[in-house]
Formats: C-alpha cells, structure tokens, sequence
C-alpha cells in the first residue's frame, strides 16, 4: 500500500490519474449515448482511424494526439455526410473509414526508417507518457464536450429515442446528430494516449452496459455509468502497478472483470 | 350545423415523388380549429407521407401553410405521434424522465393524472405494454396542448380497451383544448362515427367531407379494390382490406 501511494505522488502518476479521471467521466457519460444508439462500432472505428493522424504527427513533427483529434473530427464528419447523403448502410461506412484510415497510417509510418516506440504507445495506450501540456489538451477538450453534452442531454436523449419526435419539439436532427459524431469521435480519441487506439472504445462501452444493469431511470444511469468508469479507471492503474502490466490493457480487463461480476451476480439474482 | 372554426392547416396541390415514384398527387383540403380528420386508405397510399411533409420532415412540392401563416411552425405547436412507438426496452428511462423530454409546457401534471399516467411515473418506459406506451405518449403530447395533432396509425398494436380509451383522451384534447386533430386509421367504422372529416387519398385524394357522405361503397370500392366490405354504423367494426 505505502509503494502505491509513494507511486501516487510522482507527477507522471498524478497526471496519468488526473486524466483518467477526467476522461473517465466524460466518456462514460457519451457512452449512455453511444448504447442508445448503438454506435460502439463507430466509436471503435474512429479510434483505429486515427492511426493516420498520428502518423501525420509523428511524421511531420507535429503533437500525434492532436492531429489524431483532427482527424478523428473530420472522419466523424465524413461519417455523417455519407450516412446522411447515400445510401451506404452505417456499418460499411463506418468500415471504409476505420480500414482506410489504419491504411493510410501505416502507409505514412512505413515511409519513416525505423522502430517507432511511439505508434506502439499508441496503439496499445502508456498513460505514464501524458505530459503537462497533453494533460491540459486532452483534460480542457474533455472538459468542454462533457460540459455540451450535459446541458444538451435532453435534446440528445430524445433524438436518440426518435428523431420525428425530436424534430417536433423543435430540434435540429441535422445539427444536434453531427455535433454528436464529433463530440463521440474526439472524445474517444482523446483517450488513446490512455488507453490506445486499439482498447480506448472499452471505456465507452462497459462503464454503461455495467451500469444499465442496475438502473432504473436516466439520472441513474449518468450517475452510476460515471462512478463505475472512475472505479473502473482507477482500480485498473493500481492493479497494473500492483501486477505490473500495461495500464491501457489492465484498465479494460479490470473493467471487463468487473462487468462480468454483476453481469452473473444480476442474471442469478433475476432468475430466484 | 358547424361553425365555421379558425384555420389550422391549409394544404395546396401536395405532391411527393421520391426517386421518380409518385406518392403523392394534387392533394388539396384544409383543417380547422377542433377538426378531426381521418386520412384513410391502402397501404402505400401516401398516409404517412403526407404527416411528414405537414411536420417538414420530407421535402414536398406544393404548399402547406400552417395557423394561417407560413409552413414553418414553432415547438409545441404541433403534437405527433408515431405509428408503433418503441424505444430500447433495456434503455433505463422513467415515465417521468420520458415526458418531461416531450413535454415542454409546465403545470399540466392534472392532464396526466387525468389520463391516469401518473400512477405509472417512476416505472420504466421499457416495462410498459404496448398500449400503456402508447398512452404515455399521447398523453405527454396532449398535456402540451399542440394547436394541431397528428396521430399515425396511433393504435396500432393496441387491444379494443385500449384504443376505446385512446379515442376517449382524443376527444377529450379537442373538447377542452380546441386542438385539430388529422388522424390515420384503418378502422373504417371508427372514422364514421368520430371523424368530422374524411380524407381519402391513394395517391391522389379520391374522396374529401363528411364520413357520412363521402364514405360510399363505390368510393371504399376504389380505394381499396373488391375485396373491401364496409357496414356504416355497426359498432367494433374493424376494416381488413388490401393491407400487404
């Protein structure tokens, strides 16, 4: 316990926790939109695309993470004209996007002569490698989004139950689903420092399939999605502190864990 | 005989063509204040399609005007419910979450104590029946008093009980609000006995008025083709035509 709290008190500890927090909450809570509208394939294709920003990053010398962030942008962009605009079912856009974009990334690193630790940290998330200012970036984006999506959550949640009747009381379909691709899209991408862009989408996904097994209304559900994807997030840096294993890959085997504990704690209790 | 009630809907040679199909041709009527209006007709009439260019969900050629003024219409001026409303029943959400997305219009809590939703706020939408679904919609579209309501095949699904006691909330809207009302239905004796007027369209309208004067044989003959049969004034009866 006393060599986790002294690890705890190193500042590449505390930023890795600070961001974990911060981004737990955030896409925990896009997450309960991301369930409703089963849009997990988008959130994990997203991530995968981002590959190609950053490449773009590590090539060209710019920040990866947040070239990453602007082209997950502009991929959840395209995602929306194209399921708007013709007649492509959203999963094989959404899987054009997501191989394309791995493509073009590793096209673009395959022109950079040799071993890139940094696409490995990537790929498979190195929380202890955020730095002060990628803190601020990512905490101050998450921050904003998380904050959008709050006041909006009933305009959301509506549109997502049934956009005819979203559309009658006065909302924008147009405007409100694509700002939600985007907000979805940067966020999740935002994690892939944390988690990597291979298992950031675990954290839109299970904090709430957790969550839905307890929840009986819309409150309890933001609330308790958000509380499981902190403990979720921190239980899993201490056990790969503790086990000594790859944060990004211990946070979703921890949370994978833990859904799988209620997930049969609840279904024996259902069936008594 | 009626008096003659502020307009509410005004539609003007109404055509809809989606990917070179005509779904719509020349539909041409207007609503009044505490109307009701049935749209009849087969499937694939147009129906659906006509709500949706009233709510500018379809783009449409033509002209509707609404409340006397341009088509555009502000939230809450128009009430719509969807043919077979369902949402995620594994989404965790109340009754009383769901309303208060619907409902914008504060103080109308005697509304839904009236059409007895209150006793079933803290449930979840999920464990509803389909009829009880059904009537928490409605009822959270009526307690937001729209000047116009449009219900699409709204009882669907629902059992006799539950589609008496659908009309009965109906009229009690229209009654004490004064809201129009266009309505899509199937049930031909349902539409005699308690719409004001009858639309019917396949394609284009081929009959508009009274139910009692513009529902003949002849006319349900030509919308729905031979095998209809249509009993004016006999109660609980329920239309099967050409639906496919």
């Amino acid at each position: 316990m006393e060599t986790i709290i002294e690890i705890l008190s190193y500042p590449f500890m505390q930023r890795a926790v600070i961001a974990a927090v911060v981004l737990g909450a955030v896409l925990a809570f896009i997450g309960i939109f991301v369930s409703l509208r089963r849009m997990s394939f988008f959130g994990d294709g997203i991530a995968h695309a981002s590959l190609s920003g950053v490449a773009i990053g590590i090539i060209f010398g710019f920040s990866p993470l947040i070239v990453a962030v602007l082209v997950s942008a502009f991929f959840a962009v395209i995602i929306y004209l194209l399921e708007e605009r013709t007649r492509i079912s959203a999963d094989a856009v959404i899987g054009i996007i997501f191989t394309a974009g791995m493509a073009l990334g590793a096209l673009l690193i395959s022109l950079k002569s040799g071993y890139q630790p940094e696409l490995i940290s990537y790929l498979f998330g190195n929380i202890l490698t955020i730095t002060s200012s990628e803190l601020i970036f990512v905490s101050a984006i998450a921050l904003v989004i998380g904050t959008i999506v709050f006041f909006w959550r009933k305009k959301l949640l509506l549109l997502s139950l049934n956009e005819d009747l979203a559309k009658v009381s006065g909302i924008n379909p147009g405007i409100y689903k694509l700002a939600l691709y985007i907000f979805i899209a940067v966020a999740t991408v935002l994690g892939i420092k944390i988690l990597g862009i291979v298992l950031v989408s675990a954290v839109l996904i299970i904090p709430v399939s957790a969550a839905k097994l307890v929840s009986s209304s819309f409150r309890g559900l933001s609330i308790i999605s958000v509380i499981i994807s902190e403990i979720i997030m921190i239980g899993g840096i201490i056990s790969s502190l503790v086990l000594n294993t790859p944060t990004g890959a211990t946070i979703v085997l921890f949370g994978t864990i833990l859904f799988g504990m209620m997930f049969s704690f609840y279904s024996v209790r259902g069936k008594r | 005989m009626m008096k003659q009630q502020a307009i509410v809907l005004e539609a003007r040679d109404i055509g809809v063509e989606i990917e070179g199909n005509v779904i719509l041709n020349g539909i041409s009527f207007s609503v009044f204040e505490k109307e009701i209006v049935a749209l009849i007709g087969p499937n694939g009439a147009g129906k659906t399609t006509f709500l949706k260019a009233v709510l500018g969900l379809i783009p449409y050629t033509g002209r509707i005007s609404l409340f006397g003024g341009e088509k555009s219409f502000l939230p809450g001026e128009i009430g719509f419910v969807p043919q077979r409303f369902s949402i995620d029943r594994s989404f965790p959400i109340t009754v009383r979450e769901f309303l208060s997305l619907i409902n914008k219009r504060k103080g109308d809590e005697e509304v839904l104590k009236e059409l007895g939703v209150h006793r079933i706020y803290d449930r979840m939408m999920g464990s509803l029946s389909g009829g009880e679904m059904q009537r928490v919609l409605v009822a959270g579209v009526i307690a937001s008093r729209p000047r116009l309501l449009l219900l699409d095949e709204a009882v669907s699904g629902i059992d006799a009980e539950g589609a008496k006691n659908f009309y009965e909330m109906i009229k009690m809207a229209r009654d004490r609000y004064g809201m129009a009302v266009i309505m899509i239905s199937h049930e031909i004796n349902i539409v005699y006995n308690f719409a004001d007027k009858v639309v019917c369209l396949n394609k284009d309208m081929v009959c508009f008025g009274n139910p009692a004067s513009a529902l003949t044989p002849g006319t349900i003959e030509k919308l729905y083709g031979g095998e209809a049969s249509f009993e004016p004034r006999q109660p609980h009866h329920h239309y099967h035509g050409n639906d496919n």
